[in-house]
């Protein structure tokens, strides 16, 4: 077993170390929007919608990525129950990032005029050369991707048409069917086009924009939208046992029906766009002139995953259910700091004051208490730094409030264990034999205290949300670093004070711990 | 005894103090405080702010002139605003000013955001701003009911389970104390009630909790090293234990409430406007009878629910025979037994059936009353108790 001065100089140096690192890497703790300002925003399904879970997950992916498009340090999106919180600390344009999030984006159908692969994209092709998308190209009957490249212009992907209804026989009755093409057809010219509008941004029906598609593989450029999700009744993924490939069946409402006859008949062979916030979703390539009946097919290689997205973006438009804001916070860097200032000086002094009172009751040993107190706020420091960093853990007002109520667990552990040391004096011990005979004692008592607190800290954090789950978080880290501090640091640095020349002199005497004569 | 002894003794941890010859002052203290706050809850109900009833709330800093509640209330008006509730406040060295109204439409919410920040002198990114709907208040309040009755069933199967069931009532009854008394300095000052109360709330119970464990498990190694002897009743053995914590006890509730006070001053200096201070003020109250509860109020109930059990009340009889005093007099354990490192053992304790007392509690406790000790005596158990020779 190593010695106990080892075990303290151990403990001394890991603590050291990771500060070092944490202060020469300069990582700070990630602070909480109450603490520098910033925008909260809490979104729920509308009304009493039941069986929301998947659809509140694919929410969120699409809410996470309107927010990547503000460009915000670090953002923290979460779901939290029924409700997706967004947490956007240090924002500055809270009002505008507000709208943003909580707008219903609108679904766009978009002329293709051009597409080139995006600067920047992994694949690195010569403009000259269409590069395949995501749905690559697979041996269905009459497709031929290798002709693709040689396409200079708009085509549908020299498939067999794909015409509706599997079970309608295509002569008699022709469906008209959307193809996603098997390459994006490029420009011969190398032609630079602005920046996407991107995610987020505002985008204008009535104009032309330049847009990515969902994997920034692929710059569109659009014209003005030509109709909107609102043409869209509903939509359904299905899968076609004739080409063994999944497809994407609509029906269109009847104003939508019309519009997309116009469509048709203005860009056929031509592609269309389905713009979501900006993004490109899908490129289908318009097959027939005329829709003869209310229903279409989008046929390209889908996945089944690939094809029930897009149904879903058809068919909901931005979100695959209804969101409503249930609650918003806006803070400003002002009143952030305020706050932060006011958690440091209300900790400092508690803290402060703790010591002294150690101090004042345990004399010498109250070094104990200073010393693990100490080590144990450089460990909470360090910790929240790095999980900060790693986990994106942020350090809300809530959670400096545990932390400073923390100060007394971490303070009771030592009195614990010191009242202890006191009780075994009194017997007659001597310091030496009571400091590890009592710490049995105690620290069973630290565990069992600590176990509930521990418990309470878990299940809130589970159960609750908003910042009463900060709190938790923070008690409960403080309190399993209580258990670990009392183990490694606390009991051996009594055990080398007891070991040390100290132990005989009057200074390591608290006060009640001599030894009391049996009283008769 | 001269208040510089006692003093002395607590210091020296030789106190004596008999607890349990006075639970009944405690139950009366504890019921009285209980009802205190379960009639305030039900006349004056609490004031629940804006994140469980849903609402707006500005606050804007002021970049030059004083705020006027009436000047701002004006601003209101004129946006169509009925019924804001105005505030003006210092944050630090800023003025501020805090408008508090039901708007339905957010582009409304944003007029009067611009209208604050005219009048503020600040940009309308400035100003903080609060909305919860109705059902998101609800929801926050509905999780935390949730996540604190599934921790009380956890918390009482933990302490069944490391201790005995009738120490996990004893914990829950004393919990539910401080619950309603907590409660009853919210609805008494009409604090408001916000998610951080929730916080103070938790933070209490877990607390009061916290401490009722240092006292039980202090409680378990005296049962374990006394009980058997059969010399010792299970109030003697209480006593006993709370004495030789009292100073953990208070020690703890110091080095606890110091922070919390700190937190509380510098709510009061800072943060005006933003409710610390309110959480701290409950959060202080509650600490306070976290403490008292664990003794005064947990520990006397576990001892009524163990003295009717048939294990002590033999101990009782036979000491009660032998020493032919009123055993109830005799709830102080004499210093000459000291602990002994036998290993812990309540298991026995929690099997021990329950049997019908005899006398019902309440005239036990009024016969203790009257035999009420000396306390914190040094003297010999015999000496002190032929006094109270009553059967």
């Amino acid at each position: 077993m190593r010695g106990p001065l080892v075990r303290v100089l151990l403990v001394f140096v890991v603590v050291g170390v990771a500060l070092t690192a944490v202060v020469v890497s300069d990582t700070t703790p990630q602070l909480g929007l109450d603490l520098q300002g910033g925008l909260s925003v809490v979104l729920a399904p509308k009304g009493d919608q039941k069986n929301v879970g998947d659809k509140l997950d694919k929410a969120l992916d699409i809410v996470r990525s309107r927010v990547d498009a503000l460009g915000v340090a670090e953002p923290e999106i979460s779901r939290q129950g029924d409700t997706i919180v967004v947490d956007l600390p240090g924002v500055k344009e809270q009002r505008r990032a507000r709208e943003i999030i909580g707008r219903t984006a609108e679904l766009q159908f978009r002329p293709v005029l051009n597409v080139i692969p995006a600067a920047g994209s992994p694949l690195d092709v010569p403009t000259t050369t269409p590069a395949p998308v995501e749905t690559a190209p697979t041996t269905a009957p009459g497709e031929a991707p290798e002709t693709t490249p040689d396409a200079p212009t708009t085509q549908g992907a020299a498939s067999s048409d794909v015409l509706g209804r599997a079970q309608e026989p295509p002569t008699e009755e022709p469906t008209t069917a959307l193809e996603t093409p098997e390459a994006p057809p490029a420009d011969t010219t190398t032609t630079t086009l602005a920046d996407p509008v991107g995610a987020g941004a505002e985008f204008p029906a009535d104009q032309p924009i330049v847009a990515e598609d969902k994997d920034g593989e692929f710059l569109y450029q659009l014209g003005p939208a030509e109709a909107t999700g609102g043409a869209i009744k509903t939509a359904d993924a299905d899968f076609d046992p004739q080409s063994g490939a999944w497809a994407v069946n609509l029906e269109f409402t009847s104003d939508g029906f019309d519009q997309w006859n116009a469509i048709a008949a203005k860009y056929v062979q031509q592609q269309v766009a389905i713009v979501l916030d900006g993004v490109v979703q899908s490129a289908p390539t318009i097959q027939e002139e005329r829709f003869t009946e209310n229903a279409a097919v989008i046929t390209g290689n889908f996945t089944q995953g690939e094809a029930k997205d897009l149904a879903l973006v058809l068919k909901f438009g931005a979100l695959p259910v209804e969101l409503e804001q249930i609650n918003e916070l806006r803070v400003s860097p002002t009143v952030g700091r305020d706050q932060l200032n006011a958690g440091m000086v209300a900790g400092a002094a508690g803290m402060a004051l703790v010591l002294v009172y150690v101090m004042l009751y345990y004399r010498f040993l109250g070094i104990v208490v200073w010393i693990t107190l100490l080590v144990t706020a450089l460990v909470v420091y360090v910790l929240v730094a790095w999980l900060g960093q790693t986990i994106g853990l942020t350090t809300t007002l809530a959670g400096v409030v545990g932390l400073i109520v923390s100060i007394g667990i971490a303070a009771d552990s030592n009195i614990v264990y010191l009242e202890r040391l006191k009780e075994e004096l009194r017997a007659g011990r001597t310091l030496r034999s009571a400091a590890d005979r009592s710490f049995k004692a105690a620290f069973r008592t630290i565990v069992a205290a600590d176990t509930v607190t521990l418990l309470g800290a878990g299940l809130l954090w589970l159960l609750a949300i908003g910042s009463v789950r900060g709190f938790a978080f923070f008690l409960g880290l403080a309190t399993a670093l209580d258990l670990v501090i009392a183990y490694f640091l606390m009991h051996p640095l009594v055990v080398v004070i007891s070991r040390s020349r100290l132990r005989d002199s009057r200074l390591v005497r608290m006060p009640g711990s001599s030894p009391v004569k049996a009283d008769v | 005894m001269p208040i510089k002894e006692v003093l002395a003794d607590l210091f020296n941890e030789r106190s004596k103090f008999d607890f349990m010859g006075r639970k009944r002052v405690f139950f009366a203290v504890s019921a009285l405080a209980v009802l205190v706050g379960v009639v305030s809850l039900g006349t004056r109900q609490l004031n629940l702010g804006i994140d469980f009833e849903g609402g707006t709330v500005w606050q804007a800093t002021m970049a030059e002139k004083e705020p006027s509640v009436a000047d701002v209330r004006e601003v209101m008006t004129d946006l169509g605003i009925s019924n804001p509730k105005v505030t003006v406040g210092v944050t630090g060295d800023d003025e501020v000013v805090r408008v508090q109204a039901e708007v339905a439409e957010d582009a409304a919410k944003e007029r009067v955001t611009d209208a604050l920040a005219d009048y503020a002198g600040i940009s309308p990114d400035a100003v903080d701003f609060k909305d919860v709907g109705p059902t998101f208040g609800r929801e926050v309040t509905d999780k935390a009911l949730r996540a604190l009755i599934v921790f009380l069933i956890a918390v009482s199967l933990y302490l069944a389970l490391r201790f005995e069931w009738k120490i996990a009532v004893a914990s829950l009854a004393s919990l539910l104390h401080d619950l309603a008394i907590t409660v009853g300095v919210y609805s008494l000052t009409g604090f408001e009630v916000t998610p951080a109360t929730v916080i103070a709330v938790l933070t209490i119970l877990g607390y009061s909790l916290y401490d009722n464990v240092v006292v039980f498990d202090k409680v378990k190694e005296n049962v374990g090293a006394l009980a058997s002897t059969g010399r010792y009743t299970y109030s003697e053995i209480m006593n006993r234990s709370l004495n030789q914590v009292l100073m953990r006890s208070l020690n703890t509730a110091i080095t606890t409430l110091i922070p919390v006070l700190a937190l509380l001053v510098v709510g009061v200096g800072i943060l005006g406007a933003v409710g610390i201070r309110d959480f701290a003020l409950a959060l202080f109250v509650g600490l306070l009878f976290g403490t008292y509860s664990s003794v005064f109020t947990a520990a006397p109930i576990l001892v009524v629910l163990k003295e009717r059990e048939a294990r002590y009340r033999a101990i009782r009889h036979r000491i009660e025979a032998r020493e032919g005093v009123g055993v109830a007099s005799r709830t102080t354990v004499d210093r000459a037994a000291r602990p002994t490192d036998r290993p812990v053992d309540a298991a026995g304790d929690a099997a021990d059936e329950e049997t019908p007392a005899e006398e019902t509690s309440l005239e036990r406790a009024e016969r203790e009353v009257r035999a009420r000790p000396s306390t914190s005596s040094l003297a010999p158990r015999g000496r002190q108790q032929r006094r109270r020779k009553r059967r």
